[in-house]
């Protein structure tokens, strides 16, 4: 008796019989008329999957556990190959004749399938049965093969199928054929979006935690501030920047940058005096001091980032996406397709101090410093295209907002994500670097490392997996959030999502919402294989 | 070899936790630094390898003031181990024992020798442990590391501060015993922090019995039990210093080899009479031809069987009655003890009777310290 198998069969059986399996929609807006598996009683076809659905519940009452589980298996993955490729193929024969399902005279202009609830409890089902049937297998090691079989495989199927066109019926995919260029567009903006931010947020995050971790007068002051940004909700800050921006871009360029040089001179007297004053200063002068240095020191360093960073965006986007530069972005690729494998197989995959290590190790670096070359090369190709200064032909009538900072667009869309970025770098850096045993920097700084030995060999190493778990959730958290920059005109994948919400079209919001969602896991992923490679196996959290 | 002179520590809190401290730590001997929670121990030693810096006085490293040397380097050839072993967790065994080697830029197929060499030393086999994580580790096997760690570029000196604090009684027994044995090859000079006064009988060359930032006192072990400067010492040493003195002593140190109460096993009765009568005891041993102790004989045997020795003797197991010469005098006291005996043989490994002591030289010896304090008054 196997009652999880046959709670499987039950799942897909009744979704089968009671609920739709296909929806056909006369249009992109209209709700549409929902078919059951029964409906297509003239094709026996789909009465196969009913079947496929009694089997685990037949099976279900045998007694021999291990042929159970084989046929469990089987029947499971049957059903689940089944269920995704058949309603593709009851869908195309919708599609063929929609008039006669949906009555004489709907409007049928643009008829769209979506899958319903019938398919997904049907996947389920077939998921349930196949594990059920794991379970009963005698040995361990044969358990757990099948079990990454069933996990890897079966996805890895859904996604040949899809490449194949066998879902092409699917208004998802009608949806995304309609906006394949547009899509390739808003996910690079997105992806942009999200890398700089991160990279922006990261040097100052990691800079400002390193800080608070070094002084405890200023911690609570850092650690209070970038709590404060995370509880403002992003459409407010995304306002908030509005008018400041709007007034920095009117600004002339040459004078501002005037205007920077002078408060950074400032910054850097009174930043000296507090070095050379230190030891001398009362306690309380000297957190006053300190202050000043920081703000003096920030402001127009952060601006001069953020306009140097908006500019950078505009010329990216331009040179990534305009299609004028197909040879370089090309290029740029290439290289570093070519210097990430020699980087692997260097690590990897040759003895440690063998010749062939030395050479892939030069080998890098030549390709990582030609890819550094092409990215400056399309940066100048890019600037040269009207998209990026448009008009302006003299540096003296150059303004602010010539370079990409205006009230609404990219540059309040990168200052707000890098913002939101702040509080997981700065807060798990702080805490990493704390949580470091004090007992281990006393010994190291007992055996004679300057502090900087103790910094990069000691601290940083042992801190390095909660700094990257901050990197993970800054990540995530922007590709989710950079979906909301689309409402000040900056655009990203939320371009789709609004619209989607606007026409109340699902298949929008999904063209939108799926690449994020792939996005964020394959970042996620992404940065949880660096920090496994770069943590030492000494500290690395204890697999159970 | 390193001299503390007029040394104070002020923390910035304007706490004085050492309040001139003048102090002579001999070339390749243990000093141990034992006082209560607090009084400024592990405060002193941090000040001669600078993890902590002097308000006034200095501290003489190999004859020079330990400002001289830029901070790094002194503390480089100062070995450094610490009751939380502070192991850096990241790194292997080897790479562990490596670091200082490291920071000295040796080349690394001296530094694998070398690390080998050491976990060797301190009973660690290289081949199965050497690529190993702390955490992989046991606690006494961490510390066994902390201290090859310390030993890592054989520095003249070390500082070890708590060492085997965090280690159950037996195994630590067991590190003290290999640190001793160590020490004897090695021969370095050691500033050891404890507050376990066994352990500082035990370890010492000398100790220095420290009290609320001041040296109270500073003498061998053997010297302090039994001249215990004042009533603080002898409290802190304990009421039973009389029995630590006697584990300080070494069977060997006090046994007779001259006046043994002892027949062969082919002797007549008459004779073994006359020995008991001639030494004044109440009985002889008894050893066979090739001088292995066999047994006992006294008057109430001879009585009982006043023909033959055999007869009369008490058979027993030289494991049973004897003591090893490199037993404690205060193990032999035990012994005695818990057999009510007088006497008791001095045996070596093969049983062969070497010599003899008496409760009586075991007494004389605890009562020395004693005896002279009542003299001196305090
Ligand atoms: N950084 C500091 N600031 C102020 N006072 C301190 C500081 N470090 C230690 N002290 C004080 O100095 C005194 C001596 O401390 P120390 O650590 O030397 O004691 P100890 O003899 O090693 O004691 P224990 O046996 O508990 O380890 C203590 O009273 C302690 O509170
Ligand atoms: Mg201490």
């Amino acid at each position: 008796m196997n009652r999880i198998a046959m709670l499987g069969g039950l799942i897909a059986g009744l979704g089968f019989f009671f609920l739709p399996i296909l929806n056909l929609k006369p249009n992109r807006l209209a709700s549409g008329t929902s078919f059951n598996l029964l409906e297509f009683q003239g094709d026996d076809r789909y009465l196969m999957l009913f079947l496929l659905a009694l089997i685990p519940i037949v099976l279900s009452f045998r007694n021999d556990a291990e042929s159970r589980g084989w046929m469990l298996v089987g029947s499971g993955s049957l059903l689940f190959l089944l269920t995704l490729i058949l309603p593709a193929g009851a869908g195309a024969n919708l599609l063929l004749d929609p008039e006669a399902y949906l009555g004489e005279g709907a409007f049928i202009r643009n008829p769209r399938i979506l899958p319903s609830g019938g398919m997904v409890l049907g996947l389920l089902g077939a998921y349930v049965t196949i594990f059920a049937g794991v379970r009963d297998l005698a040995r361990a090691e044969v358990q757990m093969w099948v079990q990454a079989i069933a996990t890897w495989v079966a996805p890895l199927i859904a996604i040949g199928l899809l490449v194949n066109g066998s879902f092409d019926v699917y208004s998802i995919l009608v949806e995304f054929y309609a906006n394949g260029a547009a899509l390739e567009q808003k996910f690079v903006e997105h992806l942009m979006f999200v890398f700089i931010s991160l990279g922006v947020g990261f040097v100052v995050g990691v800079g400002l935690g390193l800080w608070a971790s070094r002084d405890e007068r200023v911690a609570p002051v850092i650690l209070y501030a970038v709590g404060i940004i995370q509880t403002i909700p992003s459409l407010a800050l995304f306002g908030v920047l509005l008018v400041p921006l709007a007034r920095l871009g009117d600004r002339a360029f040459l004078p501002t940058l005037g205007f920077f040089g002078v408060s950074l001179a400032i910054a850097l007297v009174i930043g000296v005096s507090y070095v050379l004053l230190a030891d001398r200063e009362p306690a309380r002068l000297k957190i006053v001091h300190l202050l000043a240095t920081a703000i003096t020191a920030t402001v127009p360093l952060a601006l001069f980032v953020g306009v140097f960073v908006s500019f950078l965006f505009r010329l990216a986007n331009v040179g990534f996406t305009s299609g004028a530069y197909d040879s370089t972005t090309t290029t740029i690729f290439g290289l570093l397709a070519a210097a990430l494998v020699t980087w692997i197989v260097g690590r990897w995959f040759v003895k440690p101090d063998g010749f062939l290590r030395t050479w892939l190790r030069r080998a890098n670096w030549l390709l990582s410093g030609a890819t550094t070359v092409a990215v400056i090369v399309l940066f100048v190709q890019a600037a040269g295209n009207s998209r990026v200064l448009g008009t302006v032909d003299s540096v003296s009538t150059l303004t602010i907002r010539d370079l990409g900072v205006s009230g609404i667009g990219v540059a309040p869309a990168l200052i707000a994500l890098t913002l939101y970025s702040l509080l997981p770098l700065v807060r798990n850096t702080y805490a990493g670097l704390n949580n470091v045993d004090p007992a281990i920097i006393d010994s190291g700084r007992g055996m004679g490392m300057t502090p900087s030995q103790r910094f990069f060999q000691i601290e940083l190493p042992l801190a390095f997996p909660v700094i990257m778990a901050g990197v993970r959730n800054a990540g995530v958290a922007l590709v989710g959030i950079g979906t909301v920059a689309t409402v000040i005109g900056a655009g990203g994948l939320g371009d789709f999502v609004i619209q989607g919400i606007v026409n109340t079209s699902i298949d929008q919001i999904l063209l939108g919402a799926i690449p994020a969602i792939a996005l964020a896991l394959v970042l996620d992923a992404t940065l949880r294989g660096l920090e496994g490679i770069f943590t030492s196996p000494g500290i690395k959290q204890v697999q159970s | 070899m390193i001299e503390f002179q007029n040394v104070v520590k002020r923390f910035p809190d304007g706490f004085t936790a050492v309040k001139g401290l003048n102090l002579k730590v001999h070339e390749g001997e243990i000093t141990v630094f034992i006082g209560p929670s607090g009084c400024g121990k592990t405060t002193s030693m941090r000040m001669v390898n600078r993890l902590l810096s002097i308000s006034e006085g200095k501290i003489l490293v190999e004859g020079r003031d330990n400002k001289d040397f830029p901070a790094e380097e002194l503390r480089r050839k100062i070995g450094y181990a610490i009751q939380q072993i502070g192991l850096f967790p990241h790194f292997t065994v080897l790479d562990n024992i490596a670091v200082v080697p490291r920071l000295l830029g040796w080349d690394e197929t001296r530094i694998r020798k070398r690390v080998d060499e050491l976990l060797d030393l301190v009973g660690l086999d290289p081949d199965v442990n050497r690529d190993k994580y702390p955490r992989q580790l046991s606690g006494g096997q961490q510390q066994r590391v902390g201290v090859a760690r310390a030993l890592g570029a054989d520095p003249p000196i070390m500082l070890m501060d708590e060492p085997f604090g965090a280690i159950d009684p037996i195994t630590r027994e067991v590190l003290q015993e290999e640190f001793l044995q160590i020490q004897k090859e090695i021969g370095k000079t050691i500033i050891f922090v404890t507050h376990d006064i066994d352990e500082a009988i035990k370890m010492g060359d000398r100790i220095a019995i420290l009290r609320d930032g001041l040296l109270e006192q500073y003498d061998t072990p053997d010297n302090i039990l039994a001249h215990p400067k004042d009533r603080f010492v002898r409290d802190f040493v304990g009421s039973d210093r009389s029995l630590k003195r006697l584990g300080l002593v070494r069977v060997h140190e006090l046994m007779d080899t001259e006046k043994v109460p002892s027949v062969r096993i082919r002797d007549t009765v008459e004779k073994a009479e006359q020995v008991i009568k001639e030494h004044n005891v109440r009985s002889a041993f008894v050893v066979d031809d090739d001088g292995e102790l066999r047994g006992w004989v006294d008057l109430d045997g001879i009585r009982h069987s006043p023909k033959s020795l055999l007869d009369a003797m008490t058979e027993a197991d030289y494991h049973e009655i004897g003591v090893r010469k490199n037993n404690t005098a205060r193990e032999a006291l035990s012994a005695m003890v818990a057999r009510s005996f007088r006497i008791t043989p001095v045996v070596d490994k093969s049983g062969r009777l070497l010599g003899s002591i008496t409760l009586k030289a075991l007494q004389d010896l605890a009562e020395q310290g004693w005896g002279d304090e009542e003299g001196n008054g305090s």
